[in-house]
């Protein structure tokens, strides 16, 4: 099973304009039609389209190898629901595609069968990092695609022969009507159902190893106008079920998850000659843990080229560390590979942990290989401590791993980036593999600080200087954009950015320091000249004491039933002093603000001091999410620094 | 009995001739300089640099080989260490083979590429297949010199798009074209200042033919250049174009080949019976030309655009009972067809009411510009029409759907194309349109209370291509699309915080009336500083941000079509506040060609902004940059000047609360 693919829409388009025309035995099966003509609730009007029918039948053969057979009929609502009516099923070498056929309803009642040369067939495109993929899609644009027309299709499809797991997406962004998902076990198996996000649901046993599972009426995710909002898939409800002989051991456990995932690759951490050279090489002179650690991590971390490479059982086994390295390039998976490959030549222990990026998608009550992504755990060395060891997580055994990913380029050692924080990995330490809970670090790992001293001219102009210092995730995509972008791209980046405050300036003198050193703080310094940044009004001159730098937090009036995600830890602070031109007293200063909420803090000053003007503020963010019934909370932070930000303070002419 | 021709036997003894010294020459060994480069001076944080490319075609072999030398600058610079080339497949009609290279590190360590190319289906219907081979080049590191080559096998006729992503340093272009071939082989180039093309003819000796070749060296090509509001990236890069024809010149170039499109077209327009007998139902003899042309343009307006539906497929078309399109009576019948069918069938319309009218065919100027010297019909994009109407041509574009009478949409405006004429084709540029012909009006009526919180009505009205443009947004959609689309746009024009609800949108399908849309806003527009409210001068300009970014220009500023943007606000403030400023009336001009006017009025408890904002034309060269930044720097300083409300106590040090 799987979403309609809204990027096939536009290849889909193209490929079926050279389609054979298919016009005989036009009629849709009886199970298309019975769903078509079943009650149906009123859907909401931003609804595209909605599954009228979702059934999914998994098959496990005697030898342990599953076959899936799926029918899905979908409704168009409205024009936008024309792309939901594209059909792209997924298959590649190790998941055969058997069988796959196409069926619509046009508005006007008319009835299509899809022939198999109407079908086409489309791979990956290498643009984005997917190059090395063998994942192809069976698409095709069926006729009748119009809002009140209907799409059904069936497939079957052969799972691939080293899982034995499958999970059923029961809530998607379209609503749905009639979902199942029966279970077809051979003698002598046995399964376990876990659920995610949503609250268990007992099968319908229909005898001789057979079950069921239903789920109607379930309502879509709407994300599409809901600010901080989390990933659909952290709130999305699905089931995985986990099937094997009777008595395998630690079925649906985590602990089973990851001993599968050990036995698939801990054979490929082997350690070439040339990969114990080059850690070696890297840790020389150095006794320290982290130290030792942090040179091979960053080598893990900049040295090998990060691009997909996902073929057959390579879509979930790294390759071989001695290859990775040979190559220097690999996926996450083959990076966290050659890491641990390196640390164990040095005497360090380190394995993989199977993560999400979109943080909740794994949800701690429901094992299973869910996620996207591979990153590392470093066992630190029992009785060190180091403050430079910021995400730190101890297992149940009592050792403490030190959680790093080296496919994040810009992510310092000893830390872990945002989107990862708060949410849950798979530790994967054979039997004793565990789920475990990613740290939120606290704000003063991640930090932005810009400092400012400026003279404001008669005529309203601004001159000065600034430095930014920043630390961790805020300073990624600075470090980022130094790193990658021609020095024309970073001043039309830069000046973009500024363009936010300030209308009419010029930058100067730019100088940038540590772009690469990820463990020290980013330095960017430069001289800025602001033209009309103080605004004369008759007798009175207008400035804003907040010169740059926009904190704002986009929210909405609505009632929100959604949890909140605000992303990242931080901190944040601004200082800024102005000199005014000779001439002018204060007549008005913004008030200070103070505002502690627990999850996050904001406070501002404003002050005169002889002829200067001293602007200091700080900005914390302590938790990455919050319940849906603190959002009053947030819009009242949001509105605090949306006022504070748009503050003047008024002078007037003597 | 295995059978050799000369040709053959020709080719074989070239292939022994070359072979040991492409061998030899397979790569090239880097200098001291290569290998310690770490930028370029001529392009600051490039991440990469073209050491060396060369395209060599042959026709004969059917064969285009590739010889890359590249440099490593920066973290960036290592993403070009994979490299995908698609090749379309069908029955071994393309093919990519002898692929082979080695990572230089700057040390001078060599790594060669040993992993062999993966073959990547991309695509696959009835058709044929498009694959992809790629390859990793291995070991890349910052400061690594790429180097690999490879072989096309495909006989077509080059295009040598020289200007590319990188600096290039040098570069060696070639092409020997088919020696069987009789057609005359023309080119259109655009090289930079002295780059010349080499091209002539080498006498054949004893078996061998003699062949004509095309030859190009050129050495520190920019890369190509990306700037705000830049002419399409298309019609000025380096280029070198071919093509094969018989005629003798450019001009009779598109003579022939506009006469035979011409003709082609006419039988596909006619008028035939069906348009014929349709044009007279829906026309009467008494109407007046204009008249008559308004009433087919509604009815080919309110006919199914497929390019804001959808194409239907053959099988759909087969279940109405409707056969292929050959002729307009075709797409009358199925009242539906592409923008092309639709204007072609709004001209055979006009005829058969007894108009002049001709079909002209253009580049859409939002993707290119046209150029004559290309002799190539697939340069031009779009139909659109010329009818005389009481002896004066007036152009329409049909297949934009919803589009003013009269009008064109903007990318047919300033668009060089063919045309037809009465007896002739030739070619030609479609007129521009008057700026007043896009007008948006954006007017506010908001009442404000004692806290600075502001609600009321804001009105928008549309004409020209504003309005086409959100026509074919809800022709795109429905209702809840559009409203949501209307809304956001909204939103991101006025200040953050501010609640908006679209409340009617009228005249969206009469493409002969303004657009109107009515909204319903409400919260915080301004900014408190204690006693005093700070209110954007021009809400519909709160979130506006500066025009231009850069203080140097290299290419002429292209804007899509010229217009006006007409705002009144007025704010009904309550009695407790009183007005301390308002910005002065100004001015500003530039060139006669765009203007900006600002002016405020107010009463005791009210006060009224107006802008005005006047676009002529769309082209100014980079000469003109320094002046036209100055205009809108200081038109959007002048934006950011506030209305100042106080509390009439402020003097008791009264604020304003929350």
């Amino acid at each position: 099973m799987f979403p309609s693919l809204r990027t096939f829409c536009l290849i889909a388009s193209t490929a079926c304009l050279s389609a054979v025309p298919a016009f005989a035995k036009d009629s849709v099966p009886d199970w298309v039609r019975a769903a078509m003509t079943q009650p149906q609730p009123k859907f909401r009007a931003e609804d595209p389209a909605a599954v009228l029918l979702d059934e999914t039948v998994l098959t496990v053969g005697s030898d342990g190898r599953a076959t899936e057979h799926h029918r899905h009929v979908v409704k168009i609502l409205r024009p936008a629901g024309r792309d939901e009516g594209v059909v792209a099923v997924p298959f590649d070498n190790d998941r055969k595609l058997l069988s796959l056929h196409i069926w619509s309803v046009g508005p006007d009642g008319h009835e299509y069968a899809m022939k198999d040369s109407e079908i086409a067939e489309f791979g990956l495109p290498g643009e984005g990092g997917q190059l090395y993929v063998d994942e192809r899609y069976k698409v095709a644009n069926p006729p009748g695609r119009d809002p009140g027309g209907i799409v059904a299709y069936e497939y079957e499809v052969r799972s691939r022969p080293y899982v034995n797991e499958e999970t059923w997406f029961f809530q998607s962004e379209l609503p749905g009507v009639k979902q199942s998902f029966t279970l077809q076990l051979p003698a002598g198996y046995t399964y376990r159902a876990v659920w995610a996000h949503h609250d268990k649901t007992e099968a319908v046993d229909l005898e001789r190893q057979r079950w069921r599972w239903e789920m109607n009426d379930m309502p879509a995710i709407d994300l599409e106008d809901v600010p901080l909002h989390p990933s659909t898939v952290a709130i999305a409800g699905r089931m995985t079920v986990h099937y094997g002989p009777s008595g395998t051991d630690q079925l649906g456990t985590w602990q089973g998850v990851g001993q599968w995932y050990n036995d698939l690759s801990r054979a490929r951490l082997a350690a070439s000659p040339e990969i114990a050279a080059k850690a070696a090489e890297l840790t020389q002179g150095k006794t320290d843990f982290f130290d030792k650690a942090e040179a091979i991590g960053e080598f893990a971390q900049k040295g090998i080229r990060y691009f997909v490479i996902e073929r057959g059982i390579g879509g979930d086994q790294p390759h071989p560390a001695a290859d990775i390295f040979r190559n220097r390039y690999g996926d996450c998976k083959d990076k966290a590979t050659l890491l641990a490959s390196m640390l164990s030549t040095v005497g360090i222990h380190a394995t993989w942990v199977l993560v999400d990026t979109r943080r909740g998608a794994v949800d701690p009550s429901a094992p299973s290989t869910y996620g996207n992504h591979a990153i590392a755990a470093i066992e630190i060395p029992a009785g060190y401590n180091s403050p430079k060891l910021r995400s730190v997580v101890t297992a149940k055994s009592g050792k403490r791993y030190l959680i790093f990913d080296p496919t994040w380029e810009k992510t310092a050692f000893g830390q872990l980036e945002w989107n990862l924080q708060g949410g849950y990995g798979i530790l994967v330490e054979a039997g004793a593999s565990e789920v475990i809970a990613l740290p939120v670090l606290k704000p003063e790992s991640n930090t932005l600080y810009r400092t400012a001293s400026f003279q404001l001219q008669p005529d309203g102009e601004l001159k000065g200087s600034v430095v930014v210092k920043s630390f961790g995730d805020l300073s990624e995509s600075s470090r980022d954009m130094y790193s990658r972008q021609t020095l024309k791209e970073q001043t039309d980046n830069r000046n973009r950015t500024l363009g936010h405050d300030l209308s009419t300036f010029t930058v100067s003198d730019v100088k940038v320091e540590n772009v690469e050193a990820l463990n020290k703080e980013l330095t960017t310094s430069y001289t800025l000249d602001a033209e009309h940044f103080a605004r004369s009004m008759g007798a009175l001159l207008m400035v804003r004491p907040r010169v740059l730098g926009t904190d704002g937090i986009y929210v909405d009036r609505k009632p929100r039933s959604m949890p909140i995600d605000l992303k990242e830890a931080k901190l944040e602070k601004d200082e800024f002093s102005i000199e005014l031109p000779p001439g002018y007293a204060v007549d008005e200063l913004p008030d200070p603000v103070k505002l502690d909420l627990g999850f996050a803090a904001y406070e501002s000053s404003t002050t005169l001091s002889g002829n200067k003007l001293h602007y200091t503020r700080t900005y914390t963010v302590r938790e990455v999410t919050l319940p849906a019934d603190r959002y009053a909370d947030v819009q009242k932070l949001a509105a605090t620094i949306d006022a504070d930000e748009k503050n003047s303070a008024v002078f007037k002419k003597q | 009995m295995l059978q050799i021709s000369y040709r053959q036997l020709y080719r074989l003894a070239l292939f022994l001739l070359l072979a040991p010294l492409c061998a030899r020459a397979q790569f090239t060994d880097p200098t001291p300089a290569e290998l310690s480069m770490t930028s370029l001076p001529q392009a600051p944080g490039a991440p990469a640099v073209y050491l060396f490319y060369e395209q060599m075609s042959d026709g004969d072999n059917f064969m285009t080989s590739v010889y890359v030398r590249l440099k490593v600058l920066t973290e960036k610079g290592k993403d070009y260490g994979n490299v995908e080339l698609p090749y379309y497949w069908a029955d071994s009609y393309m093919s990519v083979d002898s692929i082979s290279g080695r990572t230089i590190h700057a040390d001078g360590t060599i790594v060669p590429l040993k992993e062999k190319a993966y073959a990547k289906m991309v695509e696959k219907n009835v058709d044929g297949k498009v694959m992809e081979k790629i390859f990793s080049m291995p070991s890349v590191e910052v400061g690594s010199i790429l180097e690999y080559r490879f072989k096309v096998h495909f006989g077509y006729t080059p295009a040598w798009r020289i200007q590319s992503q990188l600096y290039i340093l040098k570069a060696h272009y070639n092409w020997r074209p088919h020696s069987g071939s009789t057609n005359a082989i023309e080119w259109v180039s655009r090289l930079p200042n002295g780059a010349e093309l080499n091209h002539g003819e080498v006498p054949g000796a004893g078996l061998t033919a003699s062949r004509k070749f095309f030859d190009l060296t050129v050495a520190d090509i920019p890369p190509a250049p990306n700037e705000e509001y830049m002419p399409p990236l298309d019609s000025f890069t380096y280029r070198v174009l071919f093509y094969y024809h018989s005629a003798t010149s450019k001009e009779e170039f598109w003579r022939t080949q506009g006469r035979v499109w011409s003709k082609d077209l006419d039988q596909y327009i006619g008028p035939h019976d069906g348009v014929k007998a349709a044009t007279r139902q829906l026309v009467s003899p008494s109407d007046t030309e204009e008249a008559k042309l308004r009433k087919i343009y509604a009815s080919v307006m309110g006919m199914e655009n497929t390019d804001f539906t959808r194409e239907h497929t053959t099988a759909e078309d087969r279940a109405a009972g409707l056969k292929k399109i050959k002729t307009t009576d075709d797409v009358l019948a199925r009242k539906s067809g592409d923008r092309n069918e639709l204007a072609r069938l709004f001209v055979a319309m006009a005829r058969a009411a007894g108009l002049k009218a001709y079909v002209m065919r253009v580049v859409n100027r939002d993707h290119n510009l046209f150029s004559a010297s290309y002799v190539d019909f697939r340069q031009l994009d779009d139909d659109i029409a010329i009818v005389d109407i009481d002896g004066k041509e007036r152009y329409f574009d049909p297949g934009q759907r919803l589009c003013d009478f009269g009008h064109l949409a903007w990318k047919h405006t300033r668009a060089g194309g063919i045309r037809q004429t009465e007896k002739d084709t030739q070619l030609a540029q479609t007129p521009g349109e008057s700026y007043k012909s896009s007008n948006v009006k954006r007017i506010g009526d908001l009442q404000m209370d004692e806290h600075g919180e502001v609600t009321g009505k804001l009105d928008l009205s549309f004409t020209g291509d504003p309005a086409l443009h959100w026509r074919q947004v809800a022709l795109r959609g429905d209702d809840t699309s559009l409203n949501k689309a209307l809304r956001e746009s909204l939103e991101a024009m006025i200040p953050q915080g501010l609640e908006v609800r679209v409340t009617g949108v009228d005249g969206i399908a009469e493409y002969d009336n303004p657009l109107a849309v009515h909204y319903e806003v409400s919260g915080m527009a301004g900014s408190s500083t204690g006693r005093r409210l700070l209110m954007p001068a021009d809400l519909f300009r709160a979130q506006a941000r500066p025009t231009f970014s850069a203080k140097q220009r290299t290419l002429p500023v292209y804007f899509h079509y010229t217009s006006i943007t007409q705002d009144a606000i007025r704010i009904t403030f309550p009695s407790t506040m009183k007005i301390e400023s308002l910005p002065a009336k100004e001015d500003i001009l530039y060139k006669k060609i765009a203007t900006y006017n600002v002016s405020a009025d107010q009463t005791p408890t009210t006060y009224t902004v107006r802008r005005n904002m006047a676009l002529g034309d769309i082209l100014f060269q980079p000469a003109d940059y320094p002046e036209l930044l100055s205009f809108y720097n200081k038109l959007e300083t002048k934006d950011q000047e506030p209305v100042v409300l106080v509390h009439a106590d402020a003097g008791a040090g009264a604020k304003p609360g929350r």
